[in-house]
């Protein structure tokens, strides 16, 4: 071994045991080992015994790892070591010393310790319950005490910091029963199915507001996704994300990044999966010293950027005993003002679900992806593959247009459009609208948008979009919802009895002069349950409107021409009406596209929008949904 | 046709005589400005006459589409097609055809559906051509959708019985070719695959035996001409094999063609196809650079200047474009042809003015634009700024006179900020300090000046709708106007002598307080003489609010509600320090505004006599 006579030349045959590492093109790669190195792993590498993250670290390339990080410790034939790394010609000498007696004395000072935790957990855990019943009461009254009318101001601030001071304290109070609980053994976790791609989205409602609020760059990046539910205790897992990604926006200053990075790999054995998290950040990082005592409860590092940040300092520990006791590992990387990494990976059972039932009505269908951004385009190309369905990428309105009319020529057809929700250079709310006359009515086109589906329905279902699936995409949420328009969905659905619009218990006014139009008008409507009442022309729907009781219309739709009263008068003395509802009440304007001045002059009379003639009733309805739904009164 | 529908198309014709220059040039100063104005008041009430119209009759049909009487839609289809020849009125066309798809989608007539599907293409066709060199995007794909929807009913042929309406199927397919005119090779590759896939429909004799009745030899050859305008991608140098030779078996065919019609009618060939015969030949190998120049100097002077067909624009106009864009390539040639060209500048100039109201159409702008972006300045030649002036006033001495005025408040504001605040022009032409202001004082004056003067130019690539819309604008009117500011931009940054006029262009529109206007790209922070953009950008606003001849639905305030209106938008649309500045001099505008604009109509008039024009 000539490294080895190197070595022993220079530093003499040294008794601890020593592992050489050598500088290669990838990074650092054993070379050799002493005889103490030989002795103590019996003629195995030393490296084999050495925990794989530490290893990891040993063998990278760059600098070697400095004072903050090392010694690292390991066990070895049931004994502590502390293994030292450092820098010598090119290599990396990792020294060995045993440890073991220091380990052994602190361990039993440590039981003493933990048998005092215990008791103290115990204590904590009583108090906790009983602290939180009247915290309740506290919070109740407060709120009644907010409701009553004529409070005086200084009370009513004195109110709202009792209501937020206590909300504070009950958040606490949890997380201390939390950990109390997971101490006391008394936790149970469930056994259910876990959606995580609805178990994303919720961490996600969560998190993307706070985020937003401390002006963090905050991103969710899917890697592989062996598997997409999962059984397990969705509650518990998903505030193990929350807590990790609340901790790292906590501690991350406005402007910095924080990214969760998710996967599911396969674990090797039938049905077994590994879920791994990463959550990473750019904030002000923790000192090695922390590092040690991160996931001991109540520790809090005590640092001027940190001491204005509240908490318990229990939220780190109680993620680190729900992960053990799913079974799962966690471990942090930190420096600091560099950021930190927590690394989480836990092992599940898959979860059957209808998959195959997907797979099998959507193999051979080809689609159209309306996206301009390379990496999604990948990852949805790679799943639409996995369902056997092929797809046709256009990037531009122009492309789109193409491949629709190179279809048109062939002897295939697609069977739905997926469409990102922004092209570059494209207006989607012009462009979507005309891939809907030109593609017809059953077409179906579904929009991925990273966006909150209630705030974007309301435009885009008027543009002819059919379905939302939520970005970042999982493939059983693809399966699905290019699912529901297959034949095989449809026909499931109308066994069912499902229905997509229901306006039961609406009742709407429509101003209408033209017969035939009334009578379009009126079948549609009726269709989605409406109660629909007419009038001619806009003195009547005035006259109407004004003779009915409150909120006895839910919307008024307007023609705007029409005899005796147009539809914008008649809007106007609605609106100059004195009554309850007078201003309040959606009126909609019906006409098609005239003079700038028009369309202004529309919503200038008093109107809230207006539908484009002939009524297409998808508009129609999700205008309704609008106004009537969720999105209006 | 109803009769709403004659009186609006008789009233469209008293528009365009009416915004007619050349009868009124023997007058003076004062009695053309009268002249002018009777005239455009006499457009504003046919304008009127016009909304009115079509506010009680077109519109309310087209609201309620789907109860017209077959006869309205039959009198609605004549009118729109009345409204195409000489792109009189492209956009009620478009907003008419447009209607009529949703008439035969709804009662599902399919025939109906194919024509008007290829009629809303082809209006949309025309208003692409406007703009396509700025934003290829905005009617391109729409345009594509409707033709590649007619056409995709060459699945249902045997379906459909109408010799007409499968004519329809075929001039599609062709037609989907006219999305890729621009002169990219991706584009190039596109084109040519559709007239490939649209040619081998046409000759195939399946196709010919089913409908023997329509005019297969017209449609081959049409398609043989649309594939030569492959020729502007052979320019790029970069076309396949494949393009290339395709393009030339096109032009061989229609040489061939071209020659038959010659010798049958015993006419020359046009000078386009042989124009094209040539420079596909150039391309070849077989001529060479300067016999393809000699050549094009040979058709130049075989031109008739009254000649205002397609066939004499292309003559007058597309010539020297082409001749301009061949000689840049070469730097001897274009160093020994710069008298041939500034000839052919200047008689381009004189067809310009000549050309009558009437036959100012998309196809005439279009060309007129194609001089403006191959345009070779030389140092000691014709300048590009006298060449704009000219041609903005011949088309419109209005609008000269409201650029006029624009440029002298320009200078007014310029003068009013050296005197009380230098500080706010340091950094325009470089100047780092006020001392250094104070000392370029006339320069900068003279920039703001020639920036106010050059700040609408764009405005000629709309000339047709700006003067000759004879009713109020749709909505679709205003957005397309918005492409006058990258249009003029792009003119005036290629020539030395208008380059540094680019930016108050471009960036007339757009809001100080970087919120509101247009276009979405333009960035203050990336222009130098931005103060001067702020400044033109006021005093164009400020005069458009005086003057009604270019916008008839404003009319026209006095001095105290215009500056009014300024100040309420100091700190949102301009510059809070401008306004203030400009809010003291009341007194000055209120001097100039006396005389000001008989003065424009003079500078206008010799301008339009030849007088005053250096060219």
């Amino acid at each position: 071994m000539d490294n080895y006579d190197k070595l022993v030349s220079v530093w003499g045959d040294v008794t601890l045991p020593v592992l050489v590492l050598e500088e290669t093109a990838d990074g650092y790669k054993p070379v050799c080992q002493n005889r103490a190195a030989d002795l103590l792993c019996q003629g195995a590498s030393l490296m084999d015994f050495i925990p794989e993250e530490i290893a990891a670290r040993l063998t990278a390339a760059g600098s070697c790892p400095d004072t903050e990080t090392v010694p690292f410790f390991c066990f070895l034939n049931g004994c502590a070591y502390s293994l030292v790394p450092f820098a010598w010609e090119g290599r990396r000498i990792c020294m060995l010393h045993n440890v073991n007696e220091y380990y052994q004395e602190n361990r039993r000072t440590l039981n003493d310790a933990i048998m005092a935790n215990k008791a103290k957990t115990s204590f904590l855990s009583e108090m906790s319950h009983d602290i939180r019943t009247p915290m309740g009461a506290i919070i109740g009254m407060t709120d009644i005490a907010l409701m009553q009318e004529d409070i005086p101001a200084r009370v009513k601030e004195c109110l709202n910091k009792i209501k937020v001071a206590s909300g504070h304290m009950m958040s606490l109070l949890n997380e201390v029963l939390d950990m109390s609980r997971i101490e006391s053994g008394r936790i149970l976790l469930q056994e259910e199915d876990v959606d995580l791609a609805d178990l994303l989205h919720e961490v996600l409602t969560v998190i993307r507001p706070q985020a937003d609020a401390g002006k963090l760059h905050f991103s969710l990046k899917l890697g592989q996704m062996a598997e997409e539910r999962l059984r397990g205790d969705s509650v518990r897992l998903k505030q193990i994300c929350i807590n990790l990604l609340s901790n790292a926006v906590k501690f991350t200053p406005a402007g910095g990044d924080v990214e969760m990075t998710v996967e599911v790999v396969p674990a090797g054995e039938p049905n077994r999966v590994f879920l791994k998290l990463k959550v990473q950040d750019n904030g002000i990082g923790m000192s090695q010293e922390f590092l040690q005592r991160i996931f001991v409860a109540f520790e809090r590092e005590e640092k001027s950027t940190t001491n204005k940040i509240q908490g318990t300092g229990l939220g780190m520990a109680i993620t680190k005993n729900l992960v053990e006791l799913m079974g799962g590992t966690i471990t942090v990387e930190s420096r600091i003002h560099e950021g930190s990494c927590f690394f989480v990976e836990i092992p599940f059972t898959a979860s059957p679900d209808q998959e195959e039932r997907h797979r099998q009505a959507l193999s051979g269908r080809r689609v159209l992806l309306f996206n301009d951004r390379r990496e999604q385009v990948e990852q949805i190309c790679g799943m639409l593959g996995l369902l056997g369905i092929s797809a046709d990428v256009a990037d531009s309105a122009d492309t789109a247009v193409d491949l629709i009319n190179d279809m048109a020529f062939s002897d295939e057809e697609y069977f739905a459009l997926l469409t990102a929700e922004k092209v570059n250079g494209v207006e989607m709310l012009l462009f979507l609208p005309q891939v809907r006359q030109r593609m017809g009515a059953d077409f179906p086109i579904l929009l991925l948008s990273e966006g909150d589906w209630s705030q974007m329905e309301y435009v885009y279902t008027r543009a002819g979009v059919d379905a939302f699936i939520p970005l970042p995409l999982f493939r059983t949420r693809l399966s699905a919802g290019l699912y529901a328009f297959t034949e095989e969905a449809k026909q499931l659905l109308s066994e069912d009895g499902g229905q997509r619009w229901n306006f039961r218990g609406k009742r709407i006014l429509l101003a209408e002069d033209n017969e035939i139009n009334r009578e379009i008008a009126l079948e549609l409507l009726g269709m989605a349950n409406l109660q629909i009442e007419t009038v001619e022309n806009g003195r009547e729907a005035v006259e109407r409107f004004a003779e009915t009781s409150p909120d006895y219309y839910d919307m008024i739709l307007m023609d705007i021409q029409m005899p005796v009263m147009n539809g914008l008068d008649a809007t106007r003395a609605i609106r100059a009406l004195d009554c309850a509802d007078a201003q309040d009440i959606p009126i909609v304007a019906m006409t098609a596209n005239a003079f700038v001045e028009d369309v202004k002059n529309s919503l200038d009379a008093g109107m809230n929008a207006h539908i484009a003639k002939p009524l297409d009733m998808n508009q129609v309805y999700s205008t309704l949904d609008y106004f009537l739904g969720r999105g209006g009164r | 046709m109803k009769d709403y529908q004659l009186s609006y198309i008789e009233n469209l014709k008293q528009v365009v005589l009416l915004s007619d220059t050349v009868s009124d040039l023997g007058l003076d100063a004062e009695h053309f400005l009268s002249a002018r104005q009777e005239k455009r008041d006499r457009i504003r009430v046919l304008v009127e006459e016009n909304t009115v119209l079509l506010r009680k009759n077109l519109f309310p049909l087209l609201d309620d589409i789907i109860t017209a009487s077959a006869e309205d839609v039959a009198g609605l289809e004549e009118f729109a097609n009345a409204l195409m020849p000489g792109n009189q009125d492209v956009i009620l066309a478009y907003a008419i055809h447009n209607s009529l798809i949703v008439y035969a989608r709804h009662y599902k007539l399919r025939d109906m559906l194919i024509r008007e599907l290829y009629n809303t293409g082809m209006t949309l066709f025309h208003l692409n051509s406007l703009i396509e060199v700025t934003d290829p995007y905005r009617y391109r794909w729409k345009m594509q959708m409707l033709f590649g929807e007619a056409a995709a009913y060459i699945k249902n042929y045997d379906e459909i019985e109408d010799p007409e309406i499968r004519g329809y199927i075929h001039r599609s397919m062709g037609n989907l070719a006219l999305g890729y005119n621009t002169g990219n090779v991706e584009y190039g590759e596109k084109k040519m695959q559709i007239l490939r896939r649209s040619l081998q429909t046409l000759t195939d004799p399946v196709y010919q035996q089913k409908t023997p009745s329509l005019p297969w030899e017209t449609y081959i050859y049409k398609s043989h001409q649309e594939r030569t305008t492959g020729l502007s991608f052979l320019r790029t140098g970069l076309a396949s094999a494949r393009v290339t030779r395709e393009v030339m078996e096109s032009a061989e065919y229609v040489w061939e063609k071209q020659q038959e019609i010659s010798r049958r009618t015993g006419r020359p060939v046009s000078t386009r196809w042989r124009m094209t015969y040539n420079t596909a030949q150039y391309h070849c190998g077989i001529l060479t650079l300067g016999q393809l120049l000699t050549i094009m100097e040979e058709l130049y002077m075989q031109r008739n200047m009254s000649d205002f067909s397609d066939e004499g624009i292309y003559a007058n106009l597309f010539l020297p474009a082409l001749y301009a864009e061949y000689l840049s390539k070469d730097g001897l040639f274009k160093a020994a042809k710069k008298e041939v060209l500034g000839h052919m500048y200047r008689m381009m100039l004189r067809y310009a003015r000549s050309v009558p109201p009437e036959k100012i159409t998309i196809y005439f702008v279009r060309n007129l634009m194609n001089t403006f972006i191959s345009f070779i300045e030389y140092p000691d030649g014709i300048m590009q700024r006298d060449f704009l002036l000219q041609l903005a006033v011949c088309r419109s001495p209005e609008t000269f006179v409201y650029l006029q005025m624009t440029a002298s408040v320009s200078r007014m504001i310029l003068d009013r900020i050296a005197d009380r605040r230098p500080e706010l022009l340091t950094g325009v032409l470089g100047c780092a300090s006020t001392d250094e202001v104070l000392a370029s004082r006339e320069k900068l004056a003279q920039l703001a000046y020639d920036c106010g003067m050059f700040h609408n130019i764009g405005q000629l690539n709309f000339a047709h709708m700006t003067t000759m819309t004879g009713r109020n604008w749709l909505k679709e009117e205003q957005e397309l106007f918005h492409y006058h500011v990258e249009i003029g931009a792009n003119i005036l940054k290629r020539c030395e002598s208008t380059k540094l006029f680019a930016d108050a262009a471009k960036g007339h529109h757009f809001y100080y307080n970087n919120l509101r206007g247009y276009p979405a790209d333009y960035d203050p922070r990336e222009h130098e003489n931005q103060a001067i953009v702020d400044i033109v950008s006021l005093a164009a606003y400020f005069t458009r609010l005086l003057d009604d001849t270019i916008d008839y639905t404003n009319p026209p305030l006095p001095l105290d509600e215009a500056l009014q209106r300024v100040a309420e938008r100091s700190g949102t649309r301009f510059s809070p320090s401008i306004v203030s500045l400009f809010l003291e001099m009341k007194d000055e505008l209120e001097e100039y505004l006396k005389d000001g604009r008989l003065k424009a109509y003079e500078m206008a008039l010799r301008y339009l006599k030849n007088e005053d024009s250096p060219l």
